[in-house]
């Protein structure tokens, strides 16, 4: 009777985890689709809620926490305001003549032109080996694989997978996300990837250019992934190795990802797919 | 009736997972609470019933991760044979079964996430993973098992208390 058991729970163990594996091959495969989208309903709701209720707790015993070194900070925002105020009519000064130039050569700024769809975040990846948060905005508003996500600190991620009323957002600290970039105020390009511990690598940094501290982040535009001129973050230390073909610089975003609550989505920016040209020239 | 009460209590771990786990990490690791609410499920349920949560806790984790579905079902489900195999030789699992079952479950569970992420392509970096990932949730786990399991325990008792009244 025992052995019989013993026998029939093998069977068992087995049947389950082709079970599991038919699962991972269909659902790679597209085909759980549909399934997985109605099923995903109650969850982002539950997921939803949950995650204003979590958000507003965590961020009052912060708050609270911080309560003593709100004041230093105010006092050193106030400095930092000042300074910023004089820059801010410097710049302002600049846009206006940038404005001017712009319309003598017809050329229309980019990000003044997008259109956006707000967002509220309903839920971040469980598995701590990926980077990505779900949005309960989908197809029904337009949304579409590929467009961009930003919130006002900067660059977010981009859409990457989609269903009617949610979508998956890939972000920029995923080890699987390059982004083309470039430094504000020397203009080197090099690819911004994502790292595990969360902050952002510039890589493939020619090695005689100029790398600055503190220097801003922008994406370049190059490889029609997203639009130029998008905020990504300031430049932390950089480095050099002595043998290496390339330089490197720590980025760190202005967003702080695990605490996301709203963003917005760039629908008006249509990705450019460079994979069309081979098809043309097979 | 276990298995329906699974269905509440893996739909709160997994929303809890999402949203209040992202919080509370230590470096990139947080609790696996799904994996710690089905072994202790299994620790006292039959196979099959243990096997039903596995399926549950799986799915609802893979459907709200980038993570395809079915990817945390194979750790679990192999998680819950092996609990049924120990409980068998064992009548009664101790402290110390649990908190051992709580470790190495975790490790092999995170393990093999690991792996499959790594066989489908996903960029993987095996000692950032195992020192930023890995075992910050395996010493999660580890910490939260002995009071998830007290939590499900009384649950549990409940459901048998209401199985035994309907007979």
């Amino acid at each position: 009777m025992v052995r019989a058991w013993r026998g029939n729970r093998i069977l068992f163990l087995i049947f389950c985890l082709l079970l599991s594996l038919l699962l991972i091959g269909l659902s790679n495969a597209g085909l759980l689709g549909p399934l997985e989208e109605v099923a995903s309903i109650p969850l982002n709701l539950l997921t939803g809620v949950l995650n204003q209720a979590t958000l507003a707790l965590t961020g009052g015993v912060s708050d609270l926490a911080e309560l003593q070194t709100l004041q230093q900070r105010n006092a050193a925002l106030e400095d930092a305001l000042a300074v910023l105020t004089a820059e801010l009519v410097e710049l302002r000064e600049i846009a206006r003549d940038y404005e001017r130039l712009a319309e003598m050569l017809d050329y229309a700024g980019t990000a003044a032109s997008q259109e956006f769809v707000t967002a509220d975040v309903i839920s971040n990846d469980q598995t701590g080996l990926r980077r990505s948060i779900t949005i309960n905005r989908g197809t029904r508003d337009g949304i579409a694989v590929g467009m961009p996500v930003v919130t006002a600190q900067g660059l977010v991620g981009r859409v990457l997978e989609i269903s009617a009323n949610a979508s998956r957002i890939l972000l920029v600290t995923d080890r699987d996300s390059a982004v083309s970039a470039r430094l504000q105020g020397t203009r080197v390009q090099g690819s911004l990837r994502g790292q595990l511990s969360g902050n952002l690598r510039l890589t493939l940094v020619p090695p005689g250019e100029s790398i600055v501290v503190g220097d801003l982040v922008l994406t370049s535009g190059l490889g029609g992934n997203f639009p130029p001129d998008i905020v990504i973050g300031q430049v932390a230390s950089s480095r050099q190795f002595q043998f290496e073909l390339f330089q490197e610089a720590e980025v760190i975003s202005f967003n702080n990802f695990d605490e996301m609550e709203v963003v917005l989505v760039m629908t008006s920016f249509e990705p450019i797919d460079p994979g069309i040209f081979d098809e043309m020239e097979n | 009736m276990g298995p329906w009460v699974g269905l509440p209590v893996l739909l709160l771990a997994v929303a809890l997972q999402t949203t209040l786990v992202p919080q509370i990490r230590l470096w990139d690791g947080g609790p696996d609470l799904v994996l710690l609410c089905v072994l202790a499920w299994a620790l006292r349920a039959p196979l099959a019933e243990s096997v039903a949560w596995a399926f549950t806790g799986g799915i609802m984790q893979d459907l709200l991760s980038l993570a395809p579905t079915g990817q945390s079902v194979i750790g679990l489900v192999l998680l819950v044979f092996v609990v049924n195999v120990v409980t068998e030789q064992f009548s009664r699992a101790g402290l110390l079964t649990l908190l051992l079952l709580a470790g190495i479950g975790t490790l092999a569970q995170q393990m093999l996430m690991w792996l499959l992420f790594a066989f489908q392509g996903f960029t993987v970096d095996f000692l950032d993973d195992l020192g930023y990932v890995i075992f910050p949730t395996v010493i999660y786990n580890f910490a939260l098992i002995l009071p998830v399991f007290a939590v499900l325990r009384f649950v549990q008792r409940r459901v048998e208390a209401r199985q035994l009244v309907a007979r």
